[in-house]
């Protein structure tokens, strides 16, 4: 191979790492070459269970339990990491190799106040005196634009904000100046003003020091915005490599592809998305696969895929493929159907809030008669046509999903009234309650707490139908139907919902709340855990669902994209009040109040050319400041 | 299609019950725990079948016999005797019919009190769970065994109120640890989605939230009948619970007091009696739980 170069400061060759899977073994990373410059940052991106973290695993020394690198090097600095004492392992690592974690919540001990973390990391590194070390470590904080450091030193994990616990742990992780960072979706639990301001800090700072990064990210656009060089991962193997820009605006293999195109976008045209079917390999269907590991996913693969797996071919200076000559010869994929249809007017009017406000009161836990008031909505109207998709937008704490339950009876208003299709069904014991029932269904969040784990998936998906007197046998028959409307095997009907992936979970949720054949759908967050390719999947669904059913749909998000892929309006939450209500495509278009340009501002765009600097992209939200990060 | 149909089982509660049997009956905790409980129920039920001689028959001119297997011992006393000559095989068999009454009765009342206000308070929230909060709060505070004496007293000696009190002073022990399981089972979406599914409050916690906190309540209820095996015994060596003409494991102990210095075996036979009855119930507990609970379960096949 001669892609590689002298002056690589993280060099891997030919790394195999293998796992058991059963009685075989199978390899979780194949053939994994990488190199990584002094100063540059290289971005690793894959949707989950395609081994990025593995990579990072592999440089600290901490695989799991029963995995071993069968061959290939992995260098740092001209030293090798694999053969390396665990005591010289342990001397790199935190001083020339710092991390940066996923969860910035958990990663703070949290029976440790910040100061005594820091104090003993700084002592670690060597700094003698702990005067010396305070003093450090409030300049460490300063840099990391953390408010008032001095008394940040006494503070403890959970008193601090994810953004604040993430920017504690940078500090700490460039105080030793290390030459290396592995950034492990450093950004994925943040919101996505936070993830702008982290993602802009962490520029500035490797840019200052020269530190070069390995960016571990699921996120291909904000890669393409911050990284020198991209290597797309799948199923354990690096499919593409390219510099950062290159890849996004000209991917070759089938999968980028599909990853650029599978998750909506701010601008330009709405184009339907691309879904992959089924879901990544896990490790025992791995070990079946002899070919091409993405080729039971492929829309271009054939016979000949499963032979033998495709070597990495260079197409262009610098641009590396994982594929067999003829993936590179088709015209890449096309984009599906024309833009899906929008419409949804014309419907008459189905459900109307008017000036709904919920204020909760949070009691002392002893002494009952100490209350104190939240308020989680404020004010918030609109009106619902049959076949509207209604966007609401918001970070998390911003009281949309108080509205959805609101809207569905699980909370009682304080204030306001919720009419539907005429009748007034705001109390819980008002007469039109039951009809709510029928009329308005909700799509649950998170589909692991959503089904419950000790029914199977037929009884869960007619669980509506369970407060009747249906016979089971009209109870299955309905279950396949609505399992086939979701696009589910009917087998799946006996299963219980731990023996389903991500995907299928989610789309048995959809099912359920399709029994009564609502009039309103509210979904709350619904595609926020998923994989891209299995998101992409599911808002199809849900675009579908409209067209044959005529159902309208209030769609919770803090995904901008989400929004505009399908709604036809949207309301923008903030603190519980909304501050910009209008057409999805005049409002994105035009956005009036900061804080939807700052929400906008934060997303990295989908065109390459149009630079998204996160600097300018926090600045704008500049006022935020004292309320994102408190 | 019609072919494929038929060969869909119906997901109903008769094959989850038989899924559920097979996986227990591959615990050891469950087999170990269940054999001795289904031995000492045996005991309970068969006691004029099994035992030797009635319990109550004394043989004043064969006291403090030792075991039939040491010098002294006789074949026709296999356990040896009291110091009134009674058999104390006999007598150990026919104790655990007090010991199985209290523990069945006591710990299932216990289970449905403590149980039942743990639902009620964790699910519906607000001053009802306050009210029971604290007065669990209030009821831990009392020593437990002071404070089933003061009941015993109160209510007066007898078997019936000994099982009152077992159940008025441990029903805490279900309440305070089932309400936190239901606070968090409150918390999953499905709760929410069975209410908008059309469920009453009623209902959904009968099909929804109690078949998730089952197991727990499950594996508390057989550790409660340990324990309640354990105060009755108390109880009757203190002379509040049965007649001294009734075999108890407690009495049993409590007669053998003033003779241990001639004949340990008196003594030490009763108290394995009882070390062996709650073990079997903690192990029988824990088995249900590791072979009930999903969670659990999900863990061991990984």
């Amino acid at each position: 191979m001669t892609r590689h170069d002298m002056t690589a400061l993280l060099e891997a060759k030919g790394i195999v790492v293998e796992a058991p899977a059963g009685s075989a073994r199978v390899a979780v990373l194949r053939d994994l070459d990488l190199a990584l410059k002094p100063a540059s940052v290289l971005g690793l991106v894959g949707e989950s269970g395609a081994g990025k973290s593995m990579v990072g695993r592999l440089i600290g020394g901490i695989l799991p339990a029963g995995f071993t690198v069968a061959s290939g090097s992995l260098t740092f600095a001209g030293r090798d990491l694999l053969g390396i004492a665990t005591a010289e392992r342990q001397a790199l690592l935190g001083r020339d190799i710092g991390f940066i974690p996923q969860q910035p919540m958990t990663s703070l001990n949290p029976v440790r106040s910040v100061g005594s973390l820091f104090d003993e990391h700084l002592a670690k590194l060597g700094v003698a005196g702990r005067a010396e070390r305070r003093a450090q470590a409030v300049a460490a904080l300063a840099s990391v634009q953390l408010p008032d450091p001095a008394s940040l030193l006494g503070r403890y994990a959970h008193e601090l904000s994810g953004g604040m616990c993430q920017r504690v742990l940078i500090a700490m992780a460039f105080a030793s100046r290390p030459k290396l960072l592995v950034a492990d979706e450093p950004t994925t639990a943040l919101d996505v003003i936070t993830q702008a301001r982290i993602m802009a800090l962490l520029a500035d700072l490797c840019r200052k020091l020269g530190t070069a990064v390995l960016f571990v990210t699921h996120d291909l656009r904000l890669a393409a915005q911050v990284c020198d060089e991209i290597a797309v991962m799948y199923a354990g193997e690096v499919v593409e490599q390219a510099p950062a820009r290159t890849l996004l605006s000209a991917p070759r293999h089938p999968y980028t592809q599909a990853l650029r195109n599978c998750s909506p976008s701010l601008d330009g045209a709405l184009l339907r998305l691309v879904s992959l079917p089924e879901h990544m390999p896990g490790l025992r269907a791995l070990a079946d696969i002899g070919g091409c590991r993405f080729a039971p996913r492929c829309p271009i693969s054939d016979e000949s895929c499963v032979a033998a797996p495709p070597p990495l071919v260079e197409t262009s200076p610098g641009h590396w493929v994982r594929a067999a000559g003829k993936c590179l010869a088709a015209a890449g994929l096309a984009r599906g159907e024309a833009p899906h249809g929008k419409g949804g007017d014309g419907g008459g009017l189905i459900l109307e809030a008017d000036k709904l406000s919920k204020t909760f009161v949070l009691r002392d836990p002893l002494l009952w008669w100490k209350k104190r008031r939240v308020d989680a909505v404020k004010n918030i109207s609109f009106r619902l046509r049959a076949g509207e998709f209604l966007g609401i937008v918001g970070q998390s704490g911003s009281g949309k999903s108080t509205l959805a339950r609101l809207l569905l009876g699980l909370e009682v208003a304080s204030a306001g009234r919720i009419v539907l299709d005429g009748s007034d069904v705001t109390g819980r014991f008002s007469a039109h309650a039951a009809r709510r029932v029928e009329a308005i269904q909700m799509i649950f969040q998170d589909p692991q707490s959503a089904l419950n784990p000790r029914r199977r998936v037929a009884s869960i998906v007619t669980q509506p139908m369970e407060a009747g007197t249906s016979p089971w046998n009209a109870r299955l028959e309905r279950a396949k139907t609505l399992l086939a409307e979701t696009g589910l095997a009917p087998e799946l009907a006996e299963r219980y919902p731990s023996q389903l992936s991500g995907g299928q979970r989610q789309r048995v949720n959809i099912a359920r709340s399709l029994c009564n054949t609502p009039r309103v759908l509210v979904a709350d967050e619904i595609v926020s855990g998923l994989d891209v390719s299995i998101q992409a999947q599911i808002l199809n669904l849900l675009a579908d669902l409209r067209r044959q059913h005529d159902v309208a749909l209030v769609l919770i998000s803090h995904d901008l994209s989400v929004v505009r892929y399908l709604c036809d309006r949207v309301i923008v939450m903030y603190r519980g009040e909304a501050v910009e209500e209008g057409d999805t495509d005049t409002v994105f278009r035009s956005p009036r109040h900061w804080y939807t340009k700052a929400l906008m501002a934060a997303v990295p765009p989908d065109d390459v050319h149009h630079v998204w600097d996160p600097h300018t992209a926090s600045s704008a939200s500049a006022p935020l400041e004292p309320a994102a990060e408190t | 299609m019609t072919a494929a149909e038929k060969e869909v089982p119906a997901p109903r509660p008769m094959n989850e019950g038989r899924a559920r049997i097979r996986r227990l009956l591959r615990s050891g905790r469950v087999l170990v725990g269940g054999g001795i409980v289904l031995v000492i129920v045996i005991c309970a039920l068969f006691a004029p079948l099994l035992a030797p001689q009635d319990p109550n028959n004394q043989d004043l001119l064969a006291q403090l016999l030792p075991p039939a297997w040491s010098a002294d011992g006789v074949p026709e006393h296999p356990l040896g005797t009291d110091n009134l000559g009674r058999d104390t095989l006999s007598r150990l068999i026919y104790s655990t019919r007090v010991a199985v009454l209290v523990a069945v009765t006591a710990s299932l009342g216990a289970m449905l009190l403590g149980t039942t206000l743990a639902l009620v308070a964790g699910y519906f929230g607000g001053l009802i769970d306050w009210l029971v909060s604290r007065a669990v709060e209030l009821w831990l505070s009392f020593p437990p065994v002071v404070l089933s004496l003061i009941l015993i007293v109160g209510f007066g000696v007898g078997l019936g109120n000994v099982i009152l009190a077992i159940i008025l002073v441990d029903w805490t022990r279900f309440c305070r640890v089932v309400r936190s399981e239901v606070l968090v089972v409150r918390r999953q979406d499905y709760v929410d989605a069975a209410r908008l599914a059309g469920f009453s409050h009623f209902r959904t916690l009968w099909s929804e939230v109690l078949p998730a906190v089952g197991p727990l309540v499950l594996t508390l209820l057989s550790l409660e009948m340990g324990i309640a095996v354990i105060v009755e015994a108390i109880l009757s060596f203190v002379g509040m619970s049965v007649e001294s003409t009734v075999p108890a494991w407690g009495v049993m102990i409590a007669d053998a007091r003033k003779d241990m210095f001639q004949s340990i075996w008196g003594m030490a036979l009763p108290i394995m009696a009882i070390i062996i009855t709650v073990l079997g119930f903690n192990l029988l507990g824990d088995g249900l739980r590791r072979a009930l609970d999903p969670k659990l379960r999900q863990r061991e096949i990984q």
